[in-house]
């Protein structure tokens, strides 16, 4: 279990910025997402998984309170991940216990998820992703 | 069931998204493809020992993803030939393709709507008894609950296509499909196919399968491939939802030129389709690299479907 090592911040805000760029996946991205909603959730990553049909980042984030709730983020296929060299902590990729914000789109059920847009590293790494339609 | 084609204005403007969604497949290892049509084949045809086609390779190279899916974009009878034009291959109709905008990117609203659409346009539809026309629409619409491979599931045959690898023995034949986590998210599928002369278990006695009972022999230089026993917890087409029986019976034709491998499938499921059916073909391209090797595909582990809140999707 990953210790949580921060008091997180959780912010949501509401963006009406058209996205850029390609975007398909198994499902339809607006069926599960709110394409002009982002959310800023920061905590500490609980795990990277690279699967299909979408890997996923889970973040354990911390409220004032102290009371630890668990995020769950749709990432970018796996090919855009592993060029950005997140298949390996020590090849600049994320590991458990690192400090991460994470801008994604809220998700329209209300759940504690998103589809990931941004990555922020508490040592200053950023990431940007759009999704591929093909898995690359 | 017959769909018509009904928007070609619609068409138009989705293949425009569709065709940069296939280009930037491209962008990891192959060079940029300004289209999705058909390859053209070049160079020789290998030949194994007994004279046969050699099929052997990883045939991944038009789509190369790191999953190692043969391009799924190219393969939904429509070849986006240009900016500006776009052909039915089963029809040979063409059809208007708005100029593709490279200055201003789409939303994700615009772009999945679009190419949604344009998968839609294909005019190559199987023919269902009446009957089953209200139950394929159901399917269709609800396909997000619906959708027997968009869940982890085989994609079963013949939706997997053709297979990212084949290796070609003196008596046998190996498919390899990799899981999908594109359009669908599927497992892992392999088959092991004899070429030995045997002939099929009789139906009854089979149990029902993802990828049934497939038998291959050779037809000069093609290799036709005939399977049935299967179960009936897959769709036949990428689309549409399009089930069939236990008792689909599916011929798949493979055949070699140069660095290319067209399919087709047929699949005669008189239980609920008025006529044969057999998709329009496809070709895959042989990947270039003399080391190539079929990567490790992910596992697959579905999160999405339950916070799905529309009845959006593909």
């Amino acid at each position: 279990m990953t210790r949580v090592r921060i008091g997180a911040l959780l912010t949501v805000s509401l963006c009406g910025a058209a996205l850029a760029g390609q975007a398909s996946a198994h499902h339809s991205i607006q069926a599960q997402f709110d394409i002009n909603k982002h959310i800023t959730v920061s905590g500490t990553v609980a795990r990277v998984e690279f699967i299909n049909p979408h890997s996923y980042l889970t973040v354990n984030v911390k409220d004032a309170d102290g009371k630890v709730t668990r995020w769950a983020f749709e990432m970018a296929a796996a090919g855009q991940l592993r060029r950005a060299g997140l298949s390996r902590a020590d090849r600049g990729g994320l590991k458990a216990g690192d400090e991460v914000t994470v801008i994604a789109l809220a998700a329209r059920d209300g759940s504690n998820s998103g589809l990931l847009q941004e990555l922020k590293v508490a040592d200053g790494r950023e990431f940007k992703f759009t999704p591929d339609p093909n898995g690359n | 069931m017959r769909l018509t084609a009904s928007s070609r204005i619609i068409a138009a403007a989705a293949a425009l998204c569709l065709l940069s969604a296939a280009v930037l497949a491209q962008e990891s290892s192959q060079p940029r493809r300004t289209t999705n049509a058909p390859p053209k084949p070049s160079g020789p045809t290998p030949r194994t020992a007994d004279g046969r086609p050699d099929l052997t390779g990883v045939w991944n190279a038009l789509g190369d993803n790191l999953n190692g899916i043969p391009n799924q974009i190219a393969n939904n009878g429509l070849a986006i030939e240009s900016d500006r034009s776009t052909r039915d291959l089963h029809s040979g109709r063409q059809v208007a393709t708005f100029p593709r905008n490279t200055t201003r990117p789409q939303n994700n609203e615009q772009a999945e709507r679009a190419a949604a659409l344009l998968r839609r346009v294909g005019s190559n539809r199987p023919v269902y008894k009446p009957e089953y026309w209200e139950m394929v629409k159901n399917f269709d619409h609800n396909a997000n609950e619906e959708d027997p491979s968009n869940n982890c599931m085989p994609a079963g045959i013949p939706r997997a296509g053709i297979p990212s690898y084949i290796g070609q023995m003196p008596t046998y034949l190996i498919f390899i499909y990799p899981g999908q986590g594109g359009l669908i998210a599927t497992q892992t599928m392999y088959r092991m196919i004899p070429t030995d002369g045997r002939t099929h278990t009789p139906l009854q006695e089979i149990d029902g399968s993802y990828t049934g009972e497939a038998i291959g022999h050779w037809e000069g230089d093609t290799l036709v491939v005939d399977s049935w026993g299967f179960n009936s917890n897959t769709w036949f087409d990428q689309i549409g939802g399009y089930f069939h029986s236990e008792n689909m019976h599916v011929i798949e034709r493979f055949r070699r030129e140069g660095n290319t491998l067209t399919w087709t499938a047929t699949v005669h499921d008189p239980d609920v389709l008025l006529e044969p059916w057999t998709t329009t073909p496809r070709v895959a391209l042989l990947n270039a690299r003399p080391n190539a090797l079929l990567p490790e595909s992910l596992p697959c582990s579905e999160r999405d479907l339950s916070h799905i809140v529309t009845k959006e999707h593909h």
